[in-house]
């Protein structure tokens, strides 16, 4: 393998890529990279066996080829590198980096035991801008559960019907939902797939700058999110993900579509008094919300035996019943967080109901909420 | 040479050909799940195996095969579905989440079969006082509807007959999900059945539940008295019970103790395997304790947990109140408590029943027991329906309130000590042969301690 290749070029490529490489055990390679020299392209690889991306970047080649080095160990030695062109070259399993005032060499391991991601042969295949799916998946990913337990709900809901995409995650204490409205009809019937949590991760990370439309092959147990290249009709990057066998819960039914209280209020405000109040929150983390119609006033409240405790009000508009209900703080700091409008309805179900934060004049995202049951 | 054999006899020539690492990698979870003339089907877990197979492998696979069976000309794989695999992370968030956080509906209770996932098996202490109730529950699940059908579970408050009851649920579901599994308590049967008949459509309230393979019914002792309802459902438990569907039923007291069951429906309950649950052992209670503890994501110290063991024995439910105290207790002072601040919280759950207990109660409780008046066992009559019970008043004031023999014989109109010595050793001797005698006293220590 020979080729020359800009060090920028190739930085974002080993950006996207390392991430998702594993320490493991049982298979060392998994550590690895792996770099091959097809045609005119540079292809650089990596897999944790349940994810795996690809990305191709245009260069000048002299003789094909591949191998495999350390991931994170190329990924700083390239950071480092001040010179724009980069000589990469291997012979023997050893892989030469060459520019102007550098010469290094890496040990790798044969291109051979590297394994082999597989390919998505599909037709069902929707076209999405890459930063509004990216944008979606971020306002919703950091609910999904963090626990195998229940392996479903530890992925994040991604279904398809005509013109709209609804993403959805829960830890079953709360639940996200995004949706986003298609310019046109998509062509493939109505489908339903469980995301990998760190394949939305990734997807974010690595399409989130993107400003062009990319396009998701669905299989029956594999999906591939790809972007094409700016300059040829050539894939700009592939990553293949295993998705999440099983059925996702039927969450709508558990969204409340009205509310015993409804709030209307800043969301910059009622943020900023939430994070006061945690801090006398203490360990259980709960703080307690009051919401009074006839004095169009709320009141976050929080006490600790230890510490003291916090009281502060905030003007807000509120239709219905008095309200007096606790939170953990930190589920409603995460669902404000989301939320991007100046101004957030906050509707209560009383004690022991699913309460609901979204933007104000905004149905495409909703937040739902499982109070504290207060002692 | 079975294909599981076939298999081995592969994987045992592969393994010298090939690192350790990489056999761990790709062979894992693999295995032969079918011959279609020529060819072998081979699942794999996923598609990096199947690819790694595929393009790597093939070949060295299909010799082997090959030598081991001449047929054998092509291999083919699959990525398996059904079994995905379980990482055992630790659970992060646990640490974080309060007790009383409340969880979303849909993940809390099954809607269609009432059962809250979180009753399983795997959280439920065994110890000697349930291991019957318990071993009967596990084998109904591996065979629900053949075997101890219908299954009765029985005892006294709190102590895990509704835990037992949705574990089975539970389980079944896991293991059979084609089968319609429905739990549901006595009193909500009753007012499905109030309801369709004024609503005039009993008809549909029948079939909905002629549809279930698994019927579970908690506390049927809310069904004495109910005649229709009990009509009702001897009627759906013939059909159910024709058709091998599995009932399972629970209840404060055996069948024959429930008053005004129909007769019919007693000997129906008792015509399959009938279990008690009786009270913990301190070890059980320690071992409770222990779990509960470990679920809630806190530490008490080990003397106080054996202080809780062994002053609260009756009720596991209670256990549980007086473990939440002290871990709320906990968490307001950001300190553990102390033997003495333990103590100082529980005292009146601790305190509480043992003063309640008094001689005029014990008595009362034993005629009522056996629909006596009081004043009956406390006449000099010796009619035998009488002496039996005036006999176990005896036993149980000097073993449960340990009066004196003269004591005794004051509080029972003035009987000479002799009478209640031979009283009360009577008792003990009939007690050691008659099993249903030991019975009736565990009911009536417990209607004593419950109040």
């Amino acid at each position: 393998m020979k080729l020359s290749i800009l060090k920028d070029e190739l930085q974002a490529g080993l950006n996207a890529i390392t991430r998702i490489t594993s320490k493991s055990i049982t298979l060392p390679i998994l550590n690895n990279i792996l770099i091959a020299c097809e045609k005119n392209f540079l292809k650089l690889a990596s897999t944790d066996l349940e994810i795996g991306i690809k990305y191709w970047i245009l260069a000048k080649t002299e003789k094909e080829g591949a191998i495999t080095v350390p991931a994170k160990f190329f990924a700083n030695l390239i950071n480092l590198i001040p010179d724009q062109k980069i000589d990469l070259e291997e012979k023997n399993n050893i892989l030469y980096i060459e520019t102007k005032n550098y010469k290094s060499q890496i040990k790798g391991i044969s291109a051979d035991d590297f394994p082999i991601i597989p390919q998505i042969k599909s037709n069902k295949i929707l076209e999405i801008k890459a930063k509004t799916l990216s944008e979606g998946l971020s306002q919703i990913i950091d609910t999904a559960s963090p626990s195998q337990t229940r392996p479903e709900i530890s992925g994040i809901s991604f279904s398809v019907s005509k013109n709209i995409v609804e993403m959805a995650a829960t830890d079953s204490f709360r639940l996200a939902e995004k949706k986003i409205i298609l310019p046109k009809e998509s062509s493939i019937p109505e489908t339903s797939v469980i995301l990998l949590q760190k394949a939305a991760r990734e997807i974010i990370n690595i399409f989130g700058e993107d400003t062009k439309r990319i396009k998701i092959y669905f299989s029956p147990n594999q999906v591939m999110f790809e972007s094409e290249m700016n300059e040829v009709k050539h894939p700009h990057i592939q990553l293949i993900s295993r998705l999440i066998e099983g059925e996702y819960p039927n969450y709508k039914e558990i969204i409340p579509s009205s509310f015993k209280t409804q709030i209307v209020l800043s969301r910059q405000d009622f943020l900023n008094q939430i994070k006061t109040a945690s801090l006398f929150s203490g360990k259980i983390n709960e703080i307690k919300i009051k919401a009074n119609p006839e004095q169009e006033i709320v009141e976050v409240y929080a006490q600790n035996p230890d510490l003291g405790q916090n009281k502060s009000r905030i003007k807000a508009k509120v239709r219905g019943q008095k309200a007096e209900v606790c939170f953990n703080h930190r589920f409603l700091t995460a669902g404000l967080s989301n939320i991007k409008t100046k101004e957030v309805i906050f509707g209560l179900n009383g004690e022991e109901d699913p309460a609901v934060l979204k933007p104000l004049d905004d149905e495409s995202f909703i937040y739902v909420v499982m109070p504290i049951k207060s002692s | 040479m079975t294909k599981e054999e076939l298999w081995e006899a592969v994987l045992a020539q592969i393994k010298f050909k090939i690192s350790k690492a990489n056999f761990a990698t790709w062979f894992r979870n693999t295995e032969i799940i079918d011959k279609k003339g020529n060819a072998i089907i081979i699942s794999v877990p996923n598609a990096f195996s199947k690819e790694w197979l595929e393009q790597k492998y093939n070949k060295f696979i299909l010799k082997i095969l090959h030598n081991l069976d001449r047929e054998i000309k092509e291999v083919k794989y699959v990525i398996s579905h059904g079994q995905p695999k379980k990482q055992e992370t630790e659970d992060l968030s646990v640490s974080d989440i309060v007790p009383d956080q409340l969880e979303l509906e849909e993940y809390k209770i099954n809607k269609l079969t009432n059962i809250n996932p979180r009753y399983t098996f795997e959280n439920f202490v065994v110890g000697p006082f349930n291991e019957m109730a318990h071993a009967a529950a596990t084998a109904v699940t591996k065979n629900p509807g053949r075997i101890y059908n219908p299954l009765f579970i029985y005892g006294g408050v709190g102590l895990g007959k509704t835990h037992l009851l949705q574990a089975i649920g539970n389980k079944i579901i896991e293991d059979f999900p084609e089968k319609t599994v429905r739990y549901i308590p006595a009193e909500r049967f009753i007012s499905g059945i109030v309801n369709s008949i004024r609503n005039h459509d009993i008809e549909s309230f029948k079939l909905e539940y002629q549809k279930v393979d698994v019927l579970i019914i908690d506390d049927i002792q809310f069904l004495a008295g109910k005649e229709k309802t009990q009509e009702e459902f001897f009627h759906l438990f013939n059909s159910l019970y024709e058709r091998d569907k599995q009932i399972v039923l629970s209840s404060d007291r055996p069948p024959k103790a429930i008053p005004s069951l129909e007769e019919r429906l007693r000997s129906r309950f008792e015509g399959g395997m009938i279990a008690d649950i009786g009270l913990p052992d301190y070890e059980t209670r320690l071992a409770i304790l222990k779990t509960k503890i470990k679920q809630k994501g806190t530490n008490l110290p080990e003397k106080i947990l054996s202080f809780i063991a062994s002053n609260i024995k009756n009720n596991i439910r209670e256990l549980e109140g007086a473990l939440n105290r002290l871990v709320a207790y906990q968490k307001l002072n950001n300190k553990t408590p102390t033997l003495e601040v333990a103590q100082s919280l529980l005292k009146n759950l601790i305190q509480g029943p043992k003063k309640v207990i008094t001689a005029k109660q014990l008595i009362k409780t034993v005629a009522e027991f056996y629909d006596l008046k009081e004043k009956d066992l406390l006449a000099p009559s010796r009619k035998k329906e009488v002496v039996k019970p005036r006999q176990i008043v005896m036993y149980l004031l000097r073993e449960e309130l340990k009066y004196s023999y003269p004591a005794i014989g004051r509080k029972l109109g003035g009987k000479d000590h002799t009478t209640i010595i031979y009283g009360c050793e009577k008792i003990s001797k009939e007690l050691e042969k008659n099993e249903s005698l030991a019975e009736e006293l565990r009911l009536i220590r417990q209607r004593i301690v419950s109040g």
